[in-house]
């Protein structure tokens, strides 16, 4: 299939197929790759760049699972690094945010996968926020978490997500896809949950009405069939429930991780992965490029190549940063209107929902920049 | 009535001009004038006995230093001069010995480029009104008139020839205080500043009346208004994309107008015209910054320090050989050599350094930006070309562009004040490039300069191009603030500087190679940038300290490098500064390729240990 074939196919708004999306990965020229997904993303969402006011929290960072790409997790308590939040010190974080009159809309939360806590800890960390903050939007715990839970506390995925959305959970993340490829999924993370585990768990969530978001792991060990698989099993989930809202291209960071041999992709994978993900998900409405993960400038620069958001302004990221990760910690919102205005999009900060929450003049006029300091860890054993 | 105000003032001939109007009954009812010396003059105004003085420049300084008084200066009045004036003169003699802050006069507009203001008007604040501002221009426009009569009354009472008195005043002075002179007055007291290692600046403020004299207004780029705008984008695009001159119009058109995706797809075309073998070029080189002593103090710097200054360092012979040494045992073949802007530094020890280098090492060097050529032909009272000869015959290989900025003396002036002017700047390469030398260009955006300083640049460089075709290479990277005295307040995102620079590929038709930033921009928009008309990797640098001082961190490998051109599609070369290819090198891509073996192992290992 020639680019221009393929080009003919996405002007005609119809799918493409999986020889496609091969000879995409493999096109050589990348500004047209760029121009064809740009053409897509302004058809989608003309010049508009979203971004939200969030928060991470990351609870826990102990971990059952051995994934090789990962530098955040510490497998047990009292490892060297390892640490667990109390309930007080996680609700403390809102309630910072809170005081220093940051208006987040949203709270993101992803955790290792802790064998020694139990249900109720979830389920209280959830309750608190509400407590704290009652219209908070709680995006928690990745398909992996929620199935992990479903193993360790021995009851039905839909009953999991039953509880934890009665004690607040509103929509999950999109983490832990990884990549599907068996062949590559059981070198990269054995003994995390199936591609199929995985997807059920969106599937469920999608039929309880929740949305969610989902993600896929690049620049490894995988080759372009093995992304072209994982797109196409996303598009095929999407297609049935209609409940992704974003896909996030999270790029491998080898510092600190058991591939650390391996170097990190470079700026113009980056930026091709954008571009097709934009080209083969015709039917997820929204790509981000996560800036804490590449990097403010290629996720400027991403803006034209594909994507249509840049996450939020984020609050102590770590994940990310235990695998070298350079970014500031958080942005502030004129950091993050000031980096749009100038990649010459116009800013859109948005729900979790991506209801518009303001726009155009309502944002604050872009300051210069400022890096934050990194906040310390306060972390309890 | 108000009292009459007391003006003191010189009664030299450089000053006469300014109060001849006075002195022939112009605002009589207004005014009392006083001749006396010039350090009376200081004295009656510190002790206020004058309101209105004809003060010296340092006084100026001296007076607000010591004092703490809240001085004002009249507007578009002064004695200034671009080379030193007649020693003979009575305001001169004594006053203006050769100072280490400014060396003689003619050092100083040598160096600067910039004016010498000698004396102005200064009184304390409200001390005048408009309707006075507007008698003393009035009275300084009378003296101007009547130049010849000053000279010759001057001849009678002192003595001496009256015609060369009015050559004096009518070709060795100028009587004006615009932005120029602004400039070199701002330049004179941050020398003595630094020469007095204070940190105290003194700031030249003018009376401000409601008849508010003419500010200069910023020399804005005018809109296009001309077929440019007439075009579409489309065929302004294909025709630069084909290698077809694009005009200064059309280029600003480009830039505001055309998006960054159909700016990159031109340059990239016409990237592939010029480079049709998809190679990409780099070079193992090191920068090696023999000193770090600098007296041009430029505001966007964080790596000089002044020449008092404890943390100052100028590198040793031992430090050199031992940094040369590594660069040959590393596959290097040049050191970019480049200092601060070091008046302890003779030529002799640029010769000495130079012929030491290739006695004892196999590099090429690249050395001394225009900035460092013109100081030494300053200090030694040597043209360019001499300085540049004398080099050449100690082993100068080539020029770096470094010092460009942004080439428009009015960006210069508020930056840099104490760099050399644009004309010296394209000086030097002229220079050099006639003796046969090359050189790299360069551009440094983000001063909050408009897209059309940018397009002068670019057609400064282009011309001068024309007419020598001796620059290889053009490089490019916005201002890093960090720890600098100037606050980024500009767009130095990597938006901007892809377009900056595929603007640059399409402009600069008659230069080859345009190298991208990595050490500036990381190595992911650097990577991105050979996608938008770069050819050129730069340098796997084994050093790095001036950027690297002011917030840019990156570095990078051979290997790195060539796993970057490769993951962007080109095939990797390593090449010399005149961009020759040089034989794919024994080792080191055969080390890469054999460390990607291993790695490709490695990771084998890795996921048989996880198993």
């Amino acid at each position: 299939m020639s680019f221009l074939e393929i080009r003919d196919k996405v002007r005609a708004q119809e799918p493409l197929d999986f020889a496609d999306g091969v000879a995409l990965f493999q096109h050589p020229n990348l500004l047209e790759l760029g121009q064809l997904a740009n053409e897509v993303r302004e058809r989608l969402h003309g010049q508009r760049t979203y971004f939200n006011r969030n928060m991470h929290i990351n609870a826990t960072n102990v971990c059952v699972a051995s994934c090789m790409f990962c530098s955040f997790s510490r497998l047990k308590v009292g490892d060297p690094g390892a640490y667990t939040m109390s309930l007080e010190d996680a609700w403390g974080r809102l309630r910072a945010r809170i005081e220093a009159k940051d208006p987040i809309t949203e709270i993101h939360i992803v955790n290792g996968l802790h064998d020694g806590l139990p249900f109720s800890y979830y389920t209280e960390l959830l309750a608190g926020l509400k407590r704290i903050a009652p219209t908070i939007h709680l995006k928690a715990f990745t398909a992996v978490e929620i199935f992990f839970f479903h193993r360790h506390f021995g009851m039905p995925v839909s009953e999991v997500l039953e509880q934890l959305r009665a004690a607040g959970l509103d929509s999950l993340p999109g983490g832990g896809a990884e990549i599907f490829a068996p062949r590559v999924r059981g070198k990269i993370c054995a003994d995390k949950c199936t591609a199929d585990e995985w997807l059920d768990v969106h599937r469920t969530a999608h039929r309880m009405g929740m949305r969610s978001n989902c993600t896929m792991l690049y620049g490894h060990i995988e080759g372009a069939e093995d992304r072209v698989d994982h797109l196409l099993r996303l598009r095929a989930l999407q297609e049935e429930t209609g409940g992704f809202q974003t896909f996030i291209p999270l790029a491998f960071h080898p510092d600190g991780n058991a591939l650390r041999r391996l170097p990190a992709p470079t700026g113009v994978e980056d930026l091709r992965i954008y571009a097709v993900s934009r080209l083969l998900l015709h039917n997820i409405p929204h790509i981000k490029a996560y800036w804490i993960m590449l990097g403010l400038k290629t996720a400027q620069t991403a803006q034209w190549f594909g994507a249509d958001d840049l996450d939020g302004t984020v609050q102590e990221e770590r994940i990310y940063h235990m695998a070298g990760a350079e970014t500031p910690q958080g942005l502030n919102l004129s950091e993050i209107v000031h980096l749009i205005r100038q990649a010459g999009r116009e800013p859109v900060e948005r729900d979790t929902l991506y209801n518009v929450v303001a726009e155009g003049d309502a944002l604050a006029p872009a300051k210069p920049f400022r890096r934050q300091v990194p906040s310390s860890l306060g972390v309890v054993q | 009535m108000n009292p009459r105000l007391r003006l003191a003032a010189p009664s030299s001939l450089s000053a006469r001009p300014i109060t001849y109007g006075i002195e022939q009954g112009l605002g009589e009812d207004r005014f009392e004038l006083t001749f006396v010396s010039p350090a009376q003059c200081a004295q009656r105004l510190a002790t206020g006995q004058a309101d209105l003085a004809l003060l010296p420049s340092p006084s100026y300084r001296a007076l607000a230093l010591a004092h703490g008084l809240d001085l004002r200066v009249v507007p578009e009045i002064a004695i200034a001069a671009r080379a030193a004036i007649d020693e003979s003169d009575e305001l001169m003699a004594g006053m203006w010995q050769p100072s280490q802050a400014y060396g003689t006069i003619d050092d100083w507009c040598q160096l600067t480029g910039l004016p010498f203001v000698y004396a102005f008007w200064v009184g304390r604040q409200g001390a005048i009104g408009g309707d006075e501002a507007r008698l003393l221009s009035q009275s300084l426009h009378q003296g101007l008139a009547h130049r010849r009569a000053i000279a010759r009354a001057f001849a009678e009472a002192h003595g001496g020839d009256p015609a060369a008195y009015e050559q004096h005043l009518v070709r060795g002075i100028c009587y004006r205080l615009g932005s120029d002179e602004l400039s070199g007055l701002g330049a004179l007291f941050e020398r003595l500043r630094l020469a007095e290692n204070s940190s105290v600046a003194t700031r030249v403020r003018l009376f401000e009346f409601a008849y508010a004299p003419e500010k200069p207004r910023p020399v804005a780029w005018p809109r296009p208004r001309t077929e440019a705008a007439e075009r579409t984008l489309d065929s302004l695009l294909a025709d630069a994309a084909a290698g077809k001159r694009l005009s200064p119009d059309g280029a600003l058109r480009l830039y505001e107008d055309a998006s960054l995706l159909d700016l990159g797809t031109a340059a990239d075309q016409r990237r592939r015209s010029l480079h049709p073998g998809n190679l990409v070029t780099y070079i193992i080189d090191r920068n090696v910054n023999y000193t770090n002593l600098c007296v041009t103090a430029c505001k966007f710097c964080n790596f000089y320090r002044p020449v008092k200054s404890k943390d100052g360092y100028t590198l040793s012979r031992d430090v050199l050989a031992q940094k040369f040494a590594e660069t040959v045992a590393m596959g290097g073949i040049q050191i970019l050599l480049q200092g601060g802007v070091n008046p302890n530094l003779p030529i002799g020890y640029y010769e000495d350094l130079f012929r030491w280098t290739k006695a004892n090492f196999p590099l090429a060097l690249h050395a001394l930006s225009p900035e460092e050529i013109h100081f030494i032909a300053g200090i030694e009272r040597l043209t360019i070309r001499q300085v540049l000869e004398r080099l050449v015959a100690a082993g100068l290989d080539s020029v770096p562009g470094g010092g460009a900025e942004i080439l428009d003396d009015e960006i210069r002036r508020r930056i840099s004040p104490l760099k050399c002017s644009t004309d010296t700047w394209m000086a030097v390469m002229r220079e050099s490039h006639a003796l046969g030398l090359r050189s790299t260009a360069t551009m440094v955006f983000g001063f909050g300069e408009t897209p059309g300083h940018i397009v002068k640049h670019l057609e400064r460089l282009r011309a001068l191009q024309d007419q020598t075709a001796g620059f290889t290479a053009f490089i490019c990277w916005p201002f890093q603030a960090e720890g600098t005295r100037l606050r980024l307040k500009d767009d130095t995102t990597a938006n901007r500087y892809l377009r900056v620079f595929s603007l640059a590929r399409l402009y600069l038709d008659n230069f080859p190679n345009l190298q991208v930033s990595w050490p500036t921009m990381g190595p992911a928009i650097g990577q991105v940038a050979l996608r938008f008309g770069g050819n050129d990797f730069g340098s796997a640098m084994i050093e790095e300290n001036v950027v690297s001082q002011a917030g840019a961190v990156f570095k990078l490998s051979a290997g790195d490098i060539e796993r970057h051109v490769r993951a962007a599609g080109f095939i990797p070369r390593r090449r010399n500064m005149r961009y020759e290819l040089l034989p794919p090198p024994n080792d080191p891509v055969e080390t890469w390729q054999r460390q990607t073996d291993e790695t490709a192992s490695g990771r084998r290992s890795d996921l048989a240990q996880a198993r």
